[in-house]
């Protein structure tokens, strides 16, 4: 195919293409004046920049540690925020509020375990952890006795002796706890107790 | 655009380091601080809803939790925990629709009386009372004579005769100390109560209203 083969607008159109462009030798000037009159952007301070828009990627694994600490975080504020009952702490409900007069006195807890090696007592005032409350044997006597600080009110132990839970033979029980033993029970009042 | 390719590489193993740590020693510190979260979840949700009925009560709701913490110290498997915590459950119910507003000592003292064999219609005659009297001794004397042996009907008669009587919490703590002291010389113990209720002196019905020293009637102590 040749040009006299064209149609005439193509033919037009190559021949405008074709001519020799001739700029305007001020054009570059003019430009270059135009870029010159834009303000210059400033940089932002570093503490500025912090809080513009960006995007972060991280892997999974990185994410998911970042994300395991978050949860930890919670967690731990979570459970100093709770008392032990699962309530605010400082929060009281109506069954929990504070005694009037808490009237706390020494009580005095002793078994008679003269083979024994170690003993503790154990109750609802302790949560039950032979742990907090270790009994002091009495030297050269068979006697083991713990002083305890508790509120007046009605309280429910047993000893924990050489790692076996006994009943306090010397105290009323409550009967069977449920779980195979009895508990013992002491009512504390000032200075008395059953 | 900061990508974990882009990270310088010695901040990676510290960034790693602190979230493990935060996880690991938040987890430890949650469970010291709440005991029952050793429980499996279901046996916990369970025994929080009976909690939580008792709360809305307006009942205090340490007993249960004390039952379960004691059940998990000693061991014992969830669904044992779980029944026995309902039972003190339905227990304590009865003995707050019976004997009302008293308080939580109170409450766990009736409790027991039921747990150890007495009919809840039995308790019936302690739900009048007067004013500063206690029934903590009562009750106790009377879960623990049953518990020894003392035929239920017997013990059940005999403390109610005794508190409507008057009789004083001294009068209780000394019937226990002779019965319980008789039936471990071998003494029968229906017949030890019989012979020591003849001795017991009740006190007038009519007592002056006046709140004695160290009482801790209507106290909520936990």
């Amino acid at each position: 195919m040749t040009d006299s083969e064209l149609h005439p607008y193509v033919e037009l159109i190559a021949r405008e293409a074709r001519r020799p462009v001739v700029s305007d030798p001020a054009a570059r000037a003019r430009v270059m004046a135009a870029v010159r009159a834009e303000p210059i952007p400033t940089r932002l301070p570093v503490w500025l920049r912090a809080f513009q828009p960006r995007a972060i990627s991280l892997s999974p694994a990185v994410g998911g540690l970042l994300a395991a600490g978050l949860v930890g975080i919670g967690v731990a504020v979570g459970s100093f925020a709770l008392d032990r009952g699962g309530h605010l702490a400082g929060q009281a409900t109506v069954a929990e509020r504070p005694p009037v007069s808490p009237k706390v006195s020494d009580t005095v807890f002793v078994i008679v375990a003269p083979q024994a090696a170690k003993v503790s007592l154990v109750g609802d005032f302790n949560d039950w952890d032979a742990s907090k409350l270790p009994l002091v044997r009495v030297p050269n006597s068979g006697l083991w006795k713990v002083a305890v600080p508790l509120p007046a009110g009605r309280h429910l132990y047993q000893f924990v002796v050489d790692g076996n839970w006994v009943a306090d033979p010397g105290a009323p029980v409550a009967g069977d706890n449920g779980f195979g033993r009895p508990n013992s029970v002491r009512i504390v009042r000032t200075g008395s107790a059953l | 655009m900061l990508s974990a390719s882009k990270l310088p590489r010695w901040l990676v193993p510290p960034a790693l380091r602190v979230g493990a740590l935060l996880l690991l020693g938040a987890l430890p510190a949650a469970a010291q601080q709440d005991p029952l979260i050793k429980l499996d979840p279901r046996s916990r949700m369970a025994i929080d809803q009976m909690m939580d009925t008792l709360r809305q009560l307006g009942l205090s709701d340490a007993r249960l939790r004390s039952t379960a913490l004691q059940g998990i110290r000693m061991g014992v498997d969830n669904g044992k925990i779980v029944a026995t915590v309902s039972r003190k459950f339905a227990n304590l119910k009865t003995a707050f629709s019976i004997l009302g507003a008293v308080g939580d000592n109170e409450l766990d003292a009736a409790a027991a009386v039921l747990e150890a064999g007495a009919k809840p219609s039995q308790l019936g005659a302690f739900k009048t009372r007067q004013k500063g009297r206690t029934d903590l001794d009562a009750f106790t004397v009377w879960a623990d004579l049953i518990n020894r042996g003392v035929p239920s009907e017997e013990t059940s008669t005999a403390i109610s005769k005794l508190w409507q009587e008057g009789a004083d919490e001294a009068t209780f703590r000394r019937l226990w100390n002779d019965v319980q002291a008789d039936i471990s010389q071998g003494q029968n113990p229906g017949a030890a109560l019989q012979a020591r209720i003849r001795e017991a002196p009740g006190r007038p019905a009519q007592k002056p209203p006046t709140t004695p020293e160290g009482e801790v009637e209507n106290q909520r102590s936990r």
